[in-house]
C-alpha cells in the first residue's frame, strides 16, 4: 500500500504495495459506541484524502491506495474482514476445502446484483480471475492468482485475452471449484483481497470505459471520477452484505501532498486524512483543531541483512553478527524520540492487529536492547573471521521517504553499542532503491524493508518475505534467505485444518527467524490520521484504512 | 519587421528540438526502472513488465524512443501516461489551472510592484519609501514556501477568510492566496527595480530640460520618467511569465493545485519521459514566445529601437 507519509513503506510519490481492504469491519463493535447518537445525518457525504489513482479503476490493476481505497468500498469480494481482521463470508455462502487444502468449492449467495442490474454468478468470479491472469491484459496484480492451476499457461506470450484458468470450474450458476497447484489454508482469506473482486459481463466489452466508470457491487456504487479532483461514490441501496453504511457517500478528494490535506482538515474543509504528514508527527495528538487517532497497525518496519552480504552469510559468524546488531538497537528510545510515539515496540515478524500475533515467541529477546551481550556476540564472531577497522555496517534506504532520521538513530545506536563504524546509505529515489534491491546490488549493505500485508494472515508476512520459493527474484524474499526447515513449516501450515492451527505453526516458524534474523524487525508502524472536529465514528480497520462506512457527521 | 519576426520564429525550431532531446536524454538517464517501480515493493512479474515496456517503447534504444516520440508529436499524438490516460488530456487539465494562477500572480506583481516602486521612487528617503524598502527586502529574503505556509495557516486555518487549499478547477477566490504567494517575491523585485530606475532617471538631464521648459510635473513624470523607467521592468516581467508557469511547483504543492508544476513533479518521480518532455516543450514554447513579445514591446516603449 502506498501512502505519502514519511514512514510508510513506499517512497513519496511512488506507489507501492498492497491494497487496502476498505469496507470491512462489522456493523456492531466499535461503531455502536461512537458518538453517533445525536446529530449526524445518514445522508452526509464524507470527504476523505486520496492520492490520484495511478491506474484505471480495475481491481486487478490497482496496487496502491489511491485506486485501492475507492475500489474496495465499491466491490464486495467473497469474504470481507471484520474490525479484528477475521474473515467473514460476504458474497460467499460457503468456501469449502478438500482433504489437503488443494481444492476449494465456493458457493455464492443468491440475490447479489451489479450496479447495472446483472446478477453476480460463479462466472463473475472465474472469468474475472482468468482475465487478470492472462498476460495479454498486463495486470499488475496477476501474480495473486499464481497458485491457481493453469496460471503458468496464461502467462505465456501469445495467450489470448479471454483465456480461462484451467483450475477454475463452474459447476452451476452459484457454484465453482478452484484447483490449486499447492495446498493453501489461507486461500479463504486471500479471496478477500481487492484483485479477487467479481466483474460484470459488461467489463469485457470495454475494459477502458470500465476503468474510468466502473460497474460495481458493494456498499457504495460509483458516481463520478473527475481526474485530479475527486472520485465520488454513493451508498448503494441494493447492497446485500454485512456492512452497515452510516453516511450517504464518500468523496475521495485528490491531493498531491498530505500537508495540504492536513491544513484542510484543520480548517474544516476536509473530513478525514489517513496519512500523517511528517510535519505533523510531533503535534497531531495535541492539536485541538482536529481529532487524532494513533492506533496499532499492520505495518512492520525492518531492515534486511541479505545472505549475500560479506560477514553476514547463513553460517555461525553471520548468525552471531545478526543477533549482535539486533541487540545493539535501542528501539524504545528511537520510538519515543524519533518517531514521537507513532509506532509500537516490536515482538514478532507480523503485526499487533493480525490474528496469530504473539508477544512471547521463543528467541524474541534478541529484540531487547542489550549492549553488553551484543558486544560479546560480536567479539565471538570476530574470532571466526575478524571485522576489520575500516569496515562499515551500512543500511540503505530511499531518501525521498523521510527515513533518514530513523536510520541515523539506528546506526548511531549500533555504532555506540558495538564500537564499530555504522552509517545510513541513502539512495535518492524509491525507484532507484528498489531496482538496487531487485538486482541484488546491495552486497555490502543491509537495506530497509517494510511490509504491509495484502490480507490479515501471518502467511502474508512470513511466506512472502522469507520462504525459499520467494527468493532469487521470484517473490519478496529480497535477502535470499533459504532455510528448508522454515519452508517445511510453511508447507505444514498451508495444509493445516484450521486458521488457528495454521497460526500456531506460523509462530513456530518465527522461532527460526529469530535465530537466523534474515531481517531485523525495528517497530510496528501505527495507523494514524486526523479527522475534522464534527466528524463521528472515525476509526481505522486492520489494514490502517479508515472504516469509511462508519463515519458520519 | 517581418523579416525579423520570421527569423525569430525560425530560431525556435532548433531551440525546441534541442531542449526536447536534452530533456528526453535526462529522463532516460534517471536511475531506476519505472516499470519495476509500478509493482512497488511487490515482486515484479517479469512477463507483465516486458509487455508494459513494449507498450511504452521502453524496451527500445534511447534514440529510437526519441525519434518515435517526435514522429508521434508531429501528428499531435503524445501517447498515453502510465495510468492509461492520453498525455494530451493530462496537459489539457493542468495548463488552464496554471495559466489562471500565473496570470493572477502576474497581474498582482505587475500592478503592485510598479505602484509601490513608483511611490518609493518619487518619495525617495521619506518614511513611505523606507517602509516599502523594508517590506520588499523582507519578501525577497523569505522563501516562497515560508510565506505560503504562514499565509495558509493564518488566512485559511486560523481566521477562515480564504480557502486553505485550492483543489481542482479552482476559482478566483481559491487562487487568490496562492497567486499572492507566488507573485510576492517577483513583486518585491519589481518594486526595487522600478524604484531604482525612477530615482536614477529623475535626475537625468532630459528631465531637468523638460522641467525648465515649463512642462507640468505630471507630464514629466508620466511621459519622461515612467516611460524610460519601465523598459527594464517589462523585460523582467516578460522573463517572469515562463518562471511563473513552470516554477509554481512549490506553491502548487502547498495549496494542492493540480497544475503544471505538480504534474511535472509526479511525472519525474514516475520516470514518465513522454509526459515530462511534452510539458517541458510547451513551457519552452511559452518562454520563447513571451521573450519575442517583450522584444517587440521595446520598440513601442523606446522609439529609438527599430527592428529590421
Amino acid at each position: 500500500m502506498k501512502k505519502q507519509s514519511a514512514l510508510t513503506i513506499a517512497g513519496a510519490g511512488l506507489c507501492v504495495m498492497a491494497l487496502t481492504l476498505g469496507a470491512c469491519g462489522g456493523s456492531g463493535g466499535s461503531d455502536s459506541s461512537a458518538k453517533g447518537t445525536n446529530g449526524g445525518s445518514s445522508n452526509a457525504v464524507i470527504s476523505v484524502f486520496n492520492p490520484e489513482p495511478a491506474n484505471p479503476l480495475i481491481p486487478s490493476m490497482t496496487n496502491e491506495v489511491g485506486g485501492g481505497n475507492p475500489i474496495d468500498v465499491m466491490f464486495s469480494k467473497l469474504v470481507r474482514f471484520d474490525d479484528k481482521g477475521k474473515p467473514v463470508n460476504e458474497i460467499a455462502k460457503q468456501i469449502k476445502a478438500n482433504e489437503d487444502n488443494t481444492q476449494y468449492t465456493v458457493t455464492i449467495n443468491d440475490g447479489w446484483k451489479f450496479s447495472d442490474g446483472t446478477p453476480v454468478t460463479a462466472q463473475s468470479f472465474t472469468k474475472a480471475w482468468s482475465w487478470a491472469s492472462s498476460i495479454a491484459n498486463k495486470q499488475l496484480g496477476s501474480s495473486f492468482f499464481a497458485n491457481i492451476k493453469g496460471y503458468d499457461d496464461l502467462q505465456k506470450e501469445g495467450t489470448p485475452s479471454d483465456a480461462q484458468l484451467s483450475g477454475l470450474k463452474v459447476i452451476d450458476n452459484k457454484t465453482f471449484t478452484v484447483d490449486l497447484t499447492s495446498p493453501s489454508s489461507t486461500f479463504p482469506i486471500q479471496v478477500g483481497y481487492t484483485a479477487f473482486a467479481p466483474l460484470p459481463e459488461s467489463f469485457y466489452k470495454d475494459t477502458k470505459a470500465f476503468g474510468e466508470k466502473p460497474v460495481t457491487v458493494g456498499p457504495y456504487k460509483f458516481q463520478s471520477w473527475e481526474h485530479n479532483k475527486s472520485i465520488k461514490v454513493v451508498k448503494d441501496p441494493a447492497y446485500k452484505g454485512g456492512v452497515k453504511v452510516k453516511n450517504g457517500g464518500v468523496e475521495f478528494r485528490s491531493y498531491t501532498d498530505a500537508t495540504a490535506a492536513y491544513r484542510d482538515v484543520q480548517a474544516g474543509n476536509l473530513d478525514v486524512l489517513d496519512t500523517l504528514p511528517a510535519s505533523a508527527r510531533k503535534t497531531f495528538q495535541t492539536d485541538n483543531t482536529v481529532q487524532a487517532i494513533n492506533d496499532p497497525g499492520s505495518v512492520i518496519q525492518m531492515f534486511t541483512i541479505p545472505s549475500y552480504m560479506k560477514h553476514f552469510g547463513q553460517d555461525q559468524e553471520g548468525k552471531l553478527r545478526r543477533q549482535a546488531i539486533s541487540m545493539a538497537i535501542d528501539r524504545p528510545t528511537i520510538i519515543k524520540k524519533v518517531l514521537s510515539g507513532t509506532a509500537k515496540e516490536v515482538h514478532d515478524f507480523t503485526a499487533p492487529v493480525i490474528p496469530g500475533y504473539s508477544t512471547s515467541i521463543k528467541g524474541s529477546d534478541v529484540l531487547k536492547y542489550n549492549p553488553s551481550k551484543a558486544k560479546e556476540l560480536w567479539a565471538e564472531a570476530n574470532k571466526i573471521s575478524p571485522w576489520s577497522e575500516g569496515d562499515t555496517f551500512k543500511i540503505a534506504y530511499n531518501a525521498d521517504g523521510a527515513h533518514k532520521e530513523i536510520y541515523d538513530a539506528v546506526t548511531n545506536s549500533i555504532k555506540n553499542a558495538l564500537g564499530i563504524q555504522a552509517a545510513g546509505n541513502p539512495l535518492p529515489t524509491f525507484s532507484e532503491f528498489r531496482s538496487n534491491v531487485q538486482n541484488r546490488k546491495f552486497t555490502d549493505s543491509a537495506f530497509r524493508s517494510g511490509w504491509q500485508p495484502d490480507y490479515p494472515s501471518p502467511e502474508s508476512y512470513l511466506s512472502s518475505n522469507f520462504a525459499s520459493s520467494a527468493a532469487n527474484g521470484n517473490g519478496s524474499n529480497d535477502g535470499d534467505y533459504k532455510n528448508p526447515e522454515f519452508d517445511g513449516l510453511m508447507d505444514k501450515a498451508a495444509s493445516a485444518k484450521s486458521i488457528d492451527e495454521a497460526n500456531k505453526i506460523y509462530q513456530q516458524s518465527e522461532e527460526l527467524l529469530f535465530r537466523d534474523l534474515p531481517a531485523v524487525p525495528l517497530y510496528y508502524q501505527n495507523s494514524n490520521g486526523v479527522a475534522a472536529k464534527n466528524v463521528q465514528g472515525f476509526s481505522f480497520n486492520w489494514k490502517g484504512v479508515p472504516a469509511y462506512y462508519n463515519i458520519s457527521k | 519587421m517581418g523579416k525579423y519576426l520570421l527569423r525569430r520564429i525560425l530560431q525556435m525550431i532548433p531551440v525546441v528540438l534541442g531542449t526536447t532531446l536534452l530533456i528526453y536524454a535526462l529522463v532516460f538517464a534517471l536511475p531506476g526502472d519505472p516499470v519495476a517501480a509500478m509493482f512497488g515493493d511487490k515482486p515484479v512479474n517479469q512477463a507483465v513488465a516486458a509487455q508494459i515496456r513494449s507498450e511504452y517503447n521502453l524496451d527500445k534504444p534511447f534514440i529510437v524512443q526519441y525519434v518515435l516520440f517526435l514522429k508521434n508529436a508531429l501528428t499531435l499524438n503524445f501517447g498515453n501516461t502510465f495510468a492509461g490516460q492520453p498525455v494530451i488530456s493530462v496537459i489539457g487539465r493542468a495548463f488552464p489551472v496554471t495559466i489562471k494562477l500565473a496570470l493572477m500572480a502576474f497581474v498582482f506583481e505587475g500592478v503592485f510592484g510598479v505602484i509601490f516602486g513608483i511611490i518609493g521612487g518619487l518619495t525617495k528617503g521619506k518614511w513611505s519609501d523606507n517602509i516599502i524598502l523594508v517590506l520588499s527586502l523582507l519578501l525577497i529574503s523569505v522563501p516562497t514556501f515560508v510565506t505560503g505556509f504562514i499565509l495558509q495557516y493564518l488566512f485559511g486555518v486560523k481566521w477562515h477568510l480564504l480557502p486553505a487549499t485550492a483543489g481542482a478547477n479552482p476559482g478566483f477566490i481559491d487562487l487568490l492566496m496562492p497567486a499572492v504567494v507566488l507573485g510576492s517575491v517577483s513583486m518585491a523585485s519589481i518594486i526595487r527595480l522600478t524604484r531604482t530606475e525612477i530615482t536614477s532617471n529623475i535626475s537625468e538631464d532630459y528631465v531637468r530640460t523638460a522641467r525648465a521648459k515649463g512642462m507640468s510635473n505630471r507630464s514629466v513624470i508620466v511621459r519622461h520618467v515612467l516611460r524610460n523607467s519601465l523598459i527594464p521592468v517589462v523585460t523582467y516581467l516578460g522573463a517572469d511569465i515562463g518562471g511563473l508557469m513552470g516554477g509554481a511547483m512549490i506553491t502548487e504543492r502547498i495549496f494542492n493545485i493540480q497544475g503544471v508544476g505538480n504534474t511535472l513533479y509526479q511525472a519525474i518521480l514516475r520516470g514518465e519521459g513522454t509526459l515530462v518532455v511534452s510539458i517541458v516543450t510547451i513551457l519552452v514554447l511559452i518562454f520563447v514566445i513571451t521573450s519575442l513579445l517583450v522584444d517587440l514591446l521595446y520598440a513601442v516603449l523606446d522609439p529609438r529601437i527599430r527592428y529590421a
